[in-house]
């Protein structure tokens, strides 16, 4: 092996016990703070409530079909709004990012010999595990509300896949959200509409019942593949062409806020106070800066 | 004593004038949810008449609710910085500064409840009243204002901070989605019949319907303005006695 290779791998090992670090003290914050994850899953649980029970009877009569005059319309909207538990990480993210870097502690780390993707991946990491959590609670109402998937072991590792893939693709925006924003009043604010996403699919009613301008939007929004994937797979309705256009939204999303939120924080954005003039952070000689501690290469 | 009250409602009129995020939310979000249920769910909604007619009466109970509700926020904001001893000190009464933020909240909400109107008759909405259905509607709409209000002002009298009394605002919110606001109670499971029958905002909600389509309101005006007039006389004594144990000492 060579010198290069040996350095490349002995730094992949650093930068995987960074981000560990990194997770679990994001997971910590989590615990010690439940009002946020409180808020995160409790929205998505009542929403399912109220379109369960309230909402219900008059929106599966006006569907048709098997979700007529009492039958089950839960089984229409609860992937729908496991999708939408699956959108709240983006504010999880967003805030514990800003909140962060108010504070200051993203100059320390970036002062740090530590890897520079630990940070935002610790977040986003911690942010996906929270939202699973949440999607799990989501479901188990679900289930009790009278939701009766029929997926195969291979069809529940496909949909945990496809809202994997949906809650990279809205955190990794959404860290670049909590580096630019000036407070973390600000960066909860930005998501909002990210989560109103959904409803404006086929989340809740079909887009064939919408009207043509509304129905061409719905029809073509990012979030209409993924919950029509999403409910092929839990309930045995055509997925048809629908899975690959989710994948292709959702990693193209995933991988452009990646690149966009690295190098932001890389150049510094969310930086509070005034950069040092020799040798501060990504300066070379500097931590982080070519040939100083903590610089990737 | 009705000057102090002037002086404390111009105050918080001011001050609301002024939380331009907390303006653009109380607009915005009835208005998207009028535009949403109307334009994204409607299609789906079967009413037996047009979805906007039906819906309209609903998203005003919704908008006057909502931002009557903020009112716990003002008041538990207020106690918590302190103005309320400076206030004291000067010899104005604890009703007037209550009376103040009320009546302030009538008037933002008689403004916020105006906009929704005017966007939904921009998307179709057709009123059929005469002046005295106008009229009468208006007044149980600022009846459930004022009722919210004064209820709203006991909460933040109760709660210990600005935050926890937020928490009340969405159950207030939440309030209208089990009733007729969106969809006809038949359509719901029969367990939740009792409830959304029997609620406060059913009343006021049905007798808006009634009043502005120029039907006949009958006896959903009186219980409308009965539930408006029961919740009146047990926050206001609420109120004065949460000020009192709050500023004792």
């Amino acid at each position: 092996m060579t010198t290069r290779a040996r350095t490349r791998r002995l730094y992949g090992v650093h930068a995987l016990a960074d981000t560990v670090t990194m997770l679990r003290r994001s997971l910590r914050h989590a615990w010690r703070s439940p009002s946020m994850t409180l808020t995160v899953v409790g929205m998505p649980v009542v929403t399912l409530l109220l379109f369960t029970y309230v909402l219900g009877g008059a929106l599966g009569d006006g569907i048709g079909g098997p979700y007529a005059r009492g039958g089950a319309y839960v089984d229409y909207v609860a992937p729908g709004i496991i999708l939408t538990a699956a959108t709240a990480g983006a504010l999880v993210t967003a805030v514990a990012v800003c909140v962060d870097v108010t504070d200051g502690l993203g100059d320390r780390f970036r002062t740090m010999a530590i890897s520079r993707a630990s940070f935002l991946t610790g977040h986003v990491v911690g942010s996906l595990v929270q939202t699973l959590l949440s999607v799990l609670l989501v479901l188990a109402v679900a289930v009790l509300a009278g939701f009766r998937p029929d997926a195969t072991p291979v069809e529940w590792l496909a949909a945990f896949g496809v809202l994997t893939l949906l809650t990279l693709a809205l955190t990794w925006p959404a860290a670049l959200v909590g580096l630019v924003a000036r407070t973390p009043e600000t960066a909860s604010n930005v998501p909002m509409p990210v989560q109103f996403l959904p409803f404006l699919g086929s989340a809740v009613v079909p887009p064939e019942t919408m009207p043509a301008g509304l129905r061409w939007f719905a029809e073509y929004q990012p979030f209409t593949p993924a919950t029509d994937t999403l409910r092929g797979l839990l309930t045995g309705t055509a997925v048809g062409g629908s899975a690959l256009a989710a994948v292709a939204w959702c990693g193209g999303l995933a991988a452009v806020g990646y690149v966009w939120a690295r190098s932001a924080f890389d150049r510094g954005a969310g930086r509070r106070g005034v950069p040092e003039a020799r040798g501060g952070p990504g300066v070379p000689g500097g931590p982080g800066g070519p040939g100083g501690p903590g610089y990737e290469g | 004593m009705l000057r102090d009250a002037g002086t404390l409602t111009g105050r918080c009129v001011r001050l609301s004038a002024r939380q331009v995020d907390a303006v653009i939310t109380a607009l915005a979000l009835p208005v998207m949810l009028m535009l949403v249920f109307v334009y994204f769910f409607g299609g789906a909604i079967d009413t037996g008449t047009r979805y906007v007619t039906y819906v309209v009466p609903g998203v005003l109970a919704l908008c006057a609710g909502f931002g009557a509700a903020t009112t716990a926020v003002s008041v538990s904001q207020d106690m918590k910085d302190g103005i309320i001893d400076r206030l004291r000190s000067m010899d104005v009464s604890g009703t007037a500064m209550l009376t103040g933020h009320v009546l302030a909240s009538a008037v933002r909400n008689t403004v916020a409840t105006a906009v929704v109107f005017g966007v939904a008759f921009l998307i179709g909405f057709r009123p059929g009243a005469g002046a005295a259905g106008w009229l009468a509607a208006g007044a149980v709409l600022i009846a459930y204002i004022l009722a919210l209000s004064w209820l709203s002002a006991a909460v933040g009298l109760l709660v210990r901070s600005p935050e926890a009394a937020g928490g009340f605002t969405f159950f207030v919110m939440f309030l209208p989605y089990p009733s007729s606001a969106f969809v006809p109670i038949e359509t719901m499971p029969g367990w939740l019949h009792g409830f959304s029958e029997h609620q406060p905002a059913t009343p006021v909600i049905e007798s808006l319907r009634e009043l502005l389509l120029g039907q006949p309101a009958g006896a959903t005006a009186w219980q409308a303005l009965a539930w408006c007039g029961g919740i009146v006389a047990a926050s206001v004594p609420a109120a004065a006695a949460l000020f009192r144990r709050r500023t004792r000492g």
